[in-house]
């Protein structure tokens, strides 16, 4: 038995799993990505998918969670209570996971990479101590279905970056749901890339907890034939003088399907809060779908909080403005659409990560264009 | 160069271009004069291929080839220049990347080697110059904040560039100052050449006082109306189109 050291969270979670059941389309928070339909009659099964940490940069400690007694850092953080249904199904019926650990003031400059791979139900916990930095790339291998959930926690002053692209691949069914916890002068920084599976959902719970907490999320779709892509994200400002934003870009083509759901709060006390969410689709075609959601609901005095979704085509215009200085309609097109996703490239910071993310985009966009 | 006769041009099912007939040599700078709803931008477009424009009689021969089968990548591959009255806005791609990419797109369909960025950048900047478009301008996304008469500049500069055969000029006048208008004007009248044709559209006489046409037509309802030499620009101004379009019927 793994999690052992945890058995009564594992009960809790379980409970919770069982009075909800599999999310499906009548469920306002999984209206856009009916699960339930897509696993069938194989439902969530109780397989353990797999985790693999790449160079483990000098200074990061790494602990499984599938081994008994674990260090006082992993108990301080692992396993929180949640009303998430597939977060909590990722505890109750996981067999183990990942948990790692920048210390205190430790800047790692080499990115670390970790990947989630295999089928099945997998736990990942990522704590970055006080002052500490560091850049995560998660890799995300295919499978049947996967469900990950990830816990973060960011210290005082601590700084992540966060960096996943999820690759095109028709026949997968991919939830992830990360729960972040941000202290004072805490900053996060993530982005997004997705190419669509048969379901790819990917969730974000983050709450700014102390004075001058950041959030920055980032991302963007490309997406063709019969894909979907999910990014939904609930960012909670419970302490003033907060900042969030949101930039998610889709370029939508075929039958596939983009999603964005955004809910923004701000607690009762928490003024001077900051944030912004924008979200555009552009539809190639039809068949093509996007559902953009953003959301807000204040509960607080003196917050700027900014939000907009707009869905439409390629600009005929442009287009023809750029076909007739001699650029070829598919490349004009594959132009315009590089140039309406890479605001949301842009948002990286880490220069290499920037570029393999913009290299990969820029050849989805070409296969549609 | 260009041949145009009986040309029809449908718009949504509209007549537009009910039968215009026009013909220019290499070496000549040809203008178009007519009052608003004439079908000046209609004519423009048609030349550069813009969808939604259905020609529904007549035909134009651009050396000695049937334009209206080409693709507008592939006219501007051959030489057809349209400046724009409206140059469009295009957040996210940079002037001077959009430049390069436009130059050897041409270069590629005509069979010639890529030109580097190096050799990009050395050609637009001899160009810019003395159009007075700024380095700062280049880095910029396309026409994104750029006044009327930076955009018409850039028009221009894309002229310079590209070195057409038969270059179409629609409004290059609309929205620009005297001191403007005059740059524009030196820097079209730098590009004429004995290989080189132009045909300019304008709504009004006073850029023709800086492009001094060889030929003018005057377009009303769809068709040339009346044609002269540049004389004909100063008794439109002097008279009003009403006189010569009302003489015409």
């Amino acid at each position: 038995m793994t999690l052992a050291f945890n058995l009564d969270r594992k009960a809790q979670a379980a409970a919770v799993v069982h009075s909800h059941g599999v999310p499906h389309r009548r469920i306002e928070e999984w209206k856009y990505s009916d699960l339930k339909a897509v696993l069938g009659e194989h439902g969530l099964g109780a397989v353990v998918a797999e985790w693999l940490v790449g160079n483990l940069p000098s200074g990061v400690e790494v602990f499984d969670l599938a081994q008994p007694n674990p260090p006082a850092w992993v108990m301080a953080h692992v396993a929180r209570p949640t009303q998430n249904v597939m977060n909590a199904a990722s505890l109750a019926l996981s067999a183990g996971g990942v948990a790692l650990r920048v210390p205190a003031n430790a800047k790692i400059t080499d990115p670390l990479k970790l990947d989630f791979t295999g089928m099945g139900h997998v736990r990942g916990l990522l704590v970055l101590e006080d002052g500490a930095s560091l850049t995560l790339v998660e890799g995300v291998g295919a499978a049947d279905f996967r469900n990950v959930g990830f816990e973060i926690s960011l210290g005082e002053n601590a700084a992540l970056e966060h960096v996943r692209i999820s690759p095109d691949t028709a026949d997968a069914v991919l939830v992830e749901e990360v729960s972040l916890h941000i202290a004072k002068g805490g900053q996060y920084r993530a982005h997004f890339t997705g190419f669509g599976s048969k379901l790819a959902r990917m969730e974000l719970e983050i709450a700014l907890e102390g004075e001058g907490a950041e959030a920055h999320l980032s991302g963007v779709s490309v997406l063709d034939g019969k894909r979907h892509n999910d990014v939904t994200t609930h960012v909670i400002h419970r302490h003033g003088n907060t900042n969030s934003t949101q930039l998610f870009k889709h370029v939508v083509a075929g039958q596939a399907r983009a999603v964005y759901q955004g809910k923004v709060t701000v607690a009762k006390g928490a003024d001077g809060s900051d944030s912004s969410q924008t979200a555009k689709a552009l539809l190639l075609g039809d068949g093509a779908e996007a559902d953009l959601k953003p959301e807000l609901e204040i509960f607080a005095d003196d917050v700027k909080c900014a939000h907009g979704a707009a869905v439409g085509d390629l600009d005929t215009e442009s287009l023809f403005y750029l076909r007739s200085r001699g650029i070829p309609e598919a490349e004009a097109r594959g132009l315009l659409l590089h140039a309406f996703l890479e605001d949301a490239v842009a948002e990286i910071a880490n220069t290499d990560q920037r570029e393999r993310v913009r290299t990969e985009m820029l050849a989805a966009v070409k296969v549609i264009a | 160069m260009l041949e145009i006769k009986n040309l029809h041009v449908a718009v949504e099912g509209k007549e537009i271009l009910k039968g215009l007939s026009l013909s220019i040599k290499a070496g000549e700078v040809h203008a178009i004069m007519g009052p608003n709803g004439s079908g000046k931008s209609t004519l423009s477009y048609v030349l550069a291929g813009r969808a939604g424009y259905d020609i529904t009689e007549g035909s134009i021969v651009y050396n000695g080839e049937d334009l209206v089968a080409l693709a507008p990548e592939e006219r501007a591959a051959k030489g057809v220049f349209l400046a724009m009255q409206y140059p469009v806005e295009i957040p996210g791609v940079t002037t001077m990347t959009f430049l390069k990419t436009a130059l050897n797109s041409q270069r590629r369909q005509r069979g010639e080697a890529d030109l580097d960025a190096v050799g990009v950048l050395k050609l637009v900047r001899a160009k810019a110059k003395t159009l007075n478009v700024s380095e700062e301008m280049l880095k910029r996304a396309l026409n994104v904040g750029f006044s009327g008469g930076e955009k018409k500049r850039l028009e221009i500069l894309q002229m310079a560039l590209f070195e057409p055969k038969l270059a179409i000029l629609d409004e290059t006048d609309s929205g620009l100052d005297i001191d403007a208008l005059r740059l524009v004007a030196e820097g079209v009248n730098s590009l004429r050449a004995s290989s080189r044709a132009m045909l300019v559209i304008t709504h009004y006489q006073r850029l023709l006082d800086y492009i001094v046409p060889d030929r003018i037509h005057v377009l009303a309802g769809g068709r040339i109306v009346a044609e002269g030499g540049k004389e004909l620009a100063l008794e439109l101004e002097a008279k009003g189109y009403e006189h010569i379009v009302g003489q015409a019927a």
